[in-house]
Order: C-alpha cells, then structure tokens, then sequence
C-alpha cells in the first residue's frame, strides 16, 4: 500500500473513533454546537457559549437523545461541564497537551455550518497564552490553522494518535482557530467536581 | 500495513513536521523594525539576518530577536525594495545559518511557512508548494525572475520568514509585501542571489539603457531576415538623448528583438536580461532597422 493511502486509512480510522464521542447541541433555533464525552460516567465538555443560551437537544453520534443538566460553567475561559443523565457513554481518550509541539499535525472535528462530524486537518501553529474574558486573567491557547467554522465550537481537536489535546473554542480573523488545551479542561474539571 | 504500522507512520509524519520546524526554528529570527507588529527573518551567515524589505521601517533602533530569546541590536547592510528583501547585520556574530533545501521545489510538496513575529516562540502553517511561477513584475517596480506560491497561511508577522519543505530545509523567504494581499515566496535561490549582491554593494544594480518601447509584432519579412520563429519585439519609441541606446545609435523607430545572444519579446524579458552584471559592459544588442537585423554595443548603465 502506498504510504498516503496507509495514512489516509488511519486518519479515517481516528475520525470514526473520535466521532463516537462527539455530541450535536443544539439551542433550537438554528445554533449548533459540539460537545465532548470526556468521561464514560456521563461528563460531557463543550465551550460555555454554545450553552450559554440553554441546551434544547444532544444527540449522541449514535443517534441517542441524551437528557443533560449544567453542572458548572466558568465564562472566563469559555468552558460548560454538562452531565448525562446515562453512564457508560464512549468516552474520548484524552492526551496530553503540555507535549505539543508547533507543527504538529492535529485534526478537528464539529459540525462547521450545520455539517454533522465534519473533519478539518492543520497543524499547530502557536503555543501561547491569551487573556480571558472578563478578570483579566490569563490561560494558555494553542493556535491551529486546520479550518474552524461556527459549529466547531467545543468540538474535539485530536493529535496524530487521536487523542482529545484540546477543546476548538473560537475563531480569529477567519484564518486561526484558538483551543484549549486539555490540561486546562482538566483542571477546570477538577476544579468544578472537587468537593466544596 | 497493519493499523498499528500505519498509525507509527502517522505520528512519525507529525513528529517529522514538529522536528522540520524546531530545526528551521534555530535559524529563523524575530525583526522588529516597524510601528506594528515586529516580522520575521532568517539567519543567511553567522551575524547576517535576510528578510523583507517592507516591514523593515526604520534604520535605527532595529532589534532581532535571536532564536534564544535575546535581544540583538541590528543594522541595514543593504536594501532592494524592487525585490522587498533586506540583508541585515546583527550584533551577534554566532548564529546559525539556514540550510538550503537540495533542488528545485516541486508543486505538491508539503511545506511550512513559519514566523517569529512574538517573543512567546515559532509559529507555522502547514500546506503543500501550490504554484510556481515567473518572471513576474512586482507592485514595488521590480521584477521577481522566479516565485513559488504555497497554500500555507500568511499570518501577520510571517514575512521574512521561511518557508521550509518536511526535513525544516530552506525552500524561500515568504512576504506578502509584493502582491497585493497574497504573500508569494521567493526561492532560495533567487533570495541569495540578491543577498550576495547586497553583501556586496548595498543593493542590486540593474541596468539602464536609456529606451522607451512598446512590444510589437515583427512582420513578415523582418522574420524571414532574423532567421528564427520570433513573432514579437520592442518598437523604441524614445531614445534618451546622450543615454547608453543613443550612443550605440539605436533610434526611435528601430525593434529591439535581442539582447546578449538571447531574443526580447517583451518588456519584462528586457527587464530581466538587464541585470547588474552587465553595469557598465558592452552588450550586444540586436534590432531590425528598415526590415534588415543590425547587431550594435549598447555600454550598460545603471539604473538609479
């Protein structure tokens, strides 16, 4: 087999894998967004605007209905954990994002424009900080130039293993995708479930 | 192939680009020389840094960041703004040049374009070479023998950069000050070419004849007596009184159809048959006069 088929083969192998944890939100009207099963106890991840105007439907990509309620959203860094009210969910497999490199090949995936489980291929292209809405604090960002569009929002953004490394978050000046990283998804996480 | 193979050759494929950008990262420097955001450049011998003309603004106060975060003072060797590239020196005689890619860049290779418009480190964009193309004049009055497009994203900040094929070697300089909008890369080739010639006099000298011409169709009968399948030349419509042309005895009137052994067919031909290395030698013109061919000396000035 020539090299690109083989290579063709394995980014269509990580898509499939990767897509059974991709979830359709929606607002109902005409917004859509992704979210992310990032633990098979029913913990699903997406960006706090796609939710920010309340969730009317999530649909997992087998087709399931899912029943969601907001366990916790911090605006600042655009982050929304979401709880299922079913367990044993395909939960991603996450990596780690402190390894990244600039250049490295990554893959997003959403729904850009309304297409369901839509791929888009780029590489890293920064790894930097940006301010956060709000206090003025600060988060680290990775930048890619692998395609976003409204709909990507809170979609999974995979390394060459298809391992979640980061949450596709925004979108600046039409040619640069802004993701959180998943350590910082983690610690948010840990942040919002740690006991009070 | 079995999956686990292929997925191997995956990460090695991402683990070649992200090492093809560490590596041309040693190399590829932050010019910080304008009001907006600072540019890019890279690093042509030890304490030499080429980029675009365009984003180096000022003459004083040029700062280049080095790949290991310190801040060098730098100052302009030489400038062609017709071809936007400038050759700098920095305060820092220890830098490692960039490696040349071997050959000639092929459409459909994979490349990446990379920056350094920020102290917080390397940036890219990943894409293939698009086009090749040339001679081509550009929005500055001067003319690019050979030029490569990629399909790679010019973020603010990348020209003066490189853009590197998958091993991080040298394929040209990006800058998006030549055409409008687009950024187009400028072969390495090319690129050091003119980084020589800056080197050498502080600018790249081109040369002058003194002639205005439009091109024209060659009729008939001037074809037969040139000899060759050469449908077009440069009718002189004016002759600079005391010029180079005129001392030759060129004439307003005549077709200018040669140049050094090679046939002018139009404008951009003649531009790029003048380069600085005929300045101030004897060419061998050729024109049709009257029908007939006629061969005469034009001593080549320069153009200021």
């Amino acid at each position: 087999m020539n090299i690109l088929d083989g290579l063709g083969e394995i980014w269509v192998s990580l898509v499939e894998r990767a897509a059974r944890s991709l979830v359709v939100l929606g607002n109902g009207r005409n917004g859509l967004g992704a979210g992310i099963i990032w633990r098979a106890d029913g913990l699903i991840l997406t960006n706090n605007h796609v939710v920010a105007g309340g969730i009317r439907s999530a649909i997992t990509s087998a087709g399931d209905e899912l029943s969601l309620i907001l366990l916790a959203c911090d605006p600042e860094i655009d982050l929304a954990l979401l709880k299922a009210g079913v367990s044993a969910l395909p939960a991603a497999r996450i990596g780690n994002s402190r390894l990244l490199r600039v250049g490295e090949l990554v893959l997003a995936l959403g729904h850009p424009w309304g297409t369901p489980s839509a791929a888009t291929l780029g590489c890293v292209s920064a790894l930097g900080k940006a301010g956060t809405s709000g206090s003025g604090g600060e988060i680290e960002i990775i930048r890619s130039d692998a395609r976003l569009a409204p709909g990507n929002s809170g979609g999974p953004f995979l390394n060459a293993s298809g391992e979640v490394v980061g949450v596709s978050t925004m979108l600046v000046g039409g040619d640069q995708g802004i993701i959180i990283p998943s350590h910082v998804v983690e610690s948010f996480i840990d942040r919002v479930m740690s006991p009070k | 192939m079995s999956q686990n193979d292929s997925q191997n050759l995956l990460v090695e494929l991402s683990d070649s680009l992200s090492r093809a950008v560490e590596n041309a990262g040693a190399w590829t420097v932050m010019v910080d020389a304008r009001q907006r955001l600072p540019a890019s450049g890279i690093v042509y011998q030890p304490d030499l840094v080429l980029s675009a003309d365009h984003v180096v603004q000022r003459e004083e106060d040029i700062v280049v960041l080095i790949p290991g975060g310190e801040r060098v003072s730098a100052e302009v060797v030489g400038r062609d703004p017709g071809g936007d590239l400038v050759l700098l020196r920095v305060a820092a005689p220890n830098l490692v040049p960039a490696g040349a890619a071997p050959g000639e860049a092929r459409v459909g290779q994979l490349a990446l374009a990379l920056g350094r418009p920020s102290p917080d480190g390397i940036q890219a964009s990943l894409g293939v070479v698009s086009a090749r193309g040339g001679p081509m004049r550009t929005g500055r009055g001067g003319l690019l023998e050979s030029y490569l497009r990629s399909d790679t994203i010019p973020y603010p900040g990348f020209s003066g950069g490189p853009l590197v094929d998958a091993s991080g070697n040298l394929i040209g300089i990006n800058t998006s000050g030549l055409t409008r909008g687009a950024s187009i890369t400028i072969p390495t080739g090319l690129a050091w070419k003119t980084a020589g010639a800056l080197l050498e006099h502080g600018s790249v000298r081109r040369g002058y004849f003194g002639i205005r011409s439009q091109p024209v169709e060659i009729p008939p009968a001037g074809r037969s007596s040139l000899g060759r399948e050469q449908a077009f030349g440069l009718l002189l419509v004016g002759v600079e009184p005391g010029g180079p042309a005129a001392g030759a005895g060129l004439m307003v009137g005549d077709i200018l159809v040669g140049l050094a052994g090679d046939p002018v067919s139009d404008p951009d031909e003649l531009l790029a048959g003048m380069s600085g290395a005929l300045v101030g030698k004897p060419a061998v013109v050729q024109v049709l006069r009257g029908g007939e061919p006629l061969e005469m000396s034009v001593v080549v000035a320069e153009r200021k």
